[in-house]
Parts: C-alpha cells; sequence; structure tokens
C-alpha cells in the first residue's frame, strides 16, 4: 500500500512547477484569483516598515506577531505538560 | 529532459522521504520508531516547502547593499521560510510532549511493544 501511495505521489510531483523559475506562479505578481501575492509585498516592504534588513524575522516579528505569540503559547503549554507528566512519575517512585 | 529532471528530484527525494516515515508510522511496533517515523514525515514536509521557496538567481531574504528590495526577483520569497520555521519549533514542542509521554508509558507497563501494551491494558 505505502509502494502505491509513493508511486501516486511520484507521478503527481511530475506535475509540479520546475523548481527554482522565477517565473512560477507563487513567484509572479498576482494570483490566479487576482489577488496580490504576499511575499512580494513583504520582500518590497519590510526593510520600509519595520527599518531591519532580515526580512524573516520582520515577518515573524512585526506582521506576524499574533501568530509567534500562539506559537510561544504552544511552547509554553508543551514544556508544562513535560514537567507535569515526569513530575508525577516521581511522586509516585518516593511513596 | 535533463531540464525535467532538474527541476524536480528535490520533490522525488522528499516523497521518498515521506514514504519511509509513513512507514516507520505504520509498520513499525516499537513506540519509540513511531515517534521516529513522524519526525521524518514532518522533515519531509519542512524540506518540501523550503525546496518549493527556491528561486534561481535570487539570494536569501536579508536585505543587501547593492541589492534593490524594489526588485522582487532578487529575494527568495521569505514567507516559507517564516512559517516553516513556526512549523519546526511546534514540531520540536510536541516531539517533546511525545516522548514524556513514552517515558510515562514505559515507566508503568515496562515495555514499549504496541501489541504487548494493548494486551496489558486489557
Amino acid at each position: 500500500m505505502i509502494i502505491t501511495f509513493t508511486t501516486v505521489l511520484l507521478y503527481a510531483a511530475s506535475d509540479l512547477p520546475l523548481r527554482g523559475n522565477p517565473d512560477n506562479q507563487m513567484n509572479q505578481r498576482e494570483s490566479i484569483t487576482g489577488t496580490e501575492v504576499p511575499g512580494n509585498y513583504y520582500i518590497r516592504e519590510a526593510y520600509h516598515d519595520a527599518h531591519t534588513p532580515n526580512i524573516v524575522t520582520v515577518i515573524l516579528g512585526d506582521y506576524r506577531s499574533v501568530d509567534t505569540l500562539g506559537e510561544q503559547i504552544v511552547i509554553f503549554s508543551a514544556g508544562l505538560i513535560c514537567f507535569l507528566l515526569l513530575r508525577k512519575r516521581g511522586q509516585n517512585d518516593d511513596e | 529532459m535533463l531540464d525535467f529532471f532538474m527541476g524536480h528530484y528535490a520533490y522525488w527525494f522528499t516523497l521518498i522521504l515521506l514514504a519511509i516515515g509513513l512507514y516507520g508510522m505504520l509498520l513499525k511496533k516499537n513506540l519509540v520508531k513511531k515517534t521516529i517515523g513522524l519526525s521524518i514525515f514532518q522533515a519531509a514536509v519542512i524540506l518540501f516547502f523550503v525546496s518549493v521557496a527556491m528561486k534561481k538567481g535570487a539570494t536569501v531574504p536579508v536585505k543587501a547593499k547593492g541589492i534593490p528590495v524594489s526588485e522582487v526577483s532578487n529575494y527568495l520569497n521569505a514567507l516559507p521560510h517564516t512559517l516553516m520555521l513556526t512549523a519546526i519549533v511546534v514540531g520540536v514542542a510536541t516531539l517533546g510532549v511525545a516522548l514524556a509521554l513514552i517515558i510515562t508509558i514505559y515507566n508503568r507497563y515496562e515495555t514499549l511493544n504496541e501489541e504487548e501494551l494493548l494486551d496489558k491494558i486489557q
């Protein structure tokens, strides 16, 4: 079953756009629906908006700061869950 | 033909990695090996997105002197990189939770084999 799945995936990959071609749909000015592609806006306006050279940092910290806050919450709760899981076992050992 | 190969070989490698991860998740009995399969699967998806974001003749999305920002084709699309950064961090967090759960399971049932575990639970 996995071999069949992989074959289907490999066949489907041949319809993907050529890797690295600057004329790909995702690198063009407008998407198929006629709206502007966000990546281009980020490249053009990131330094002007935040005065930070690193565009990835600007997107992560400025444009998508709420998303990053949610990510921090996920990390925090994961750490809390790890702590609770491992600590409970330690208490049982003591008893 | 060569163009086709050069444009797609990265996709093929990531898809093979994806299949390896799926195989580990579905067919391995050991819970640690299942988790490793999950991790490989995740790495394959992340690699796929990063390789899609590649653009020939462009530099990394950090503003450099002498490369004008106004011409979009000078820089890579930074959005996939950002989202994959988020995905990597969240993936590491969930992996940590999974390993902590595995430690708890092993401490209680003294086994990590899935079938033995199902027998002991019942």
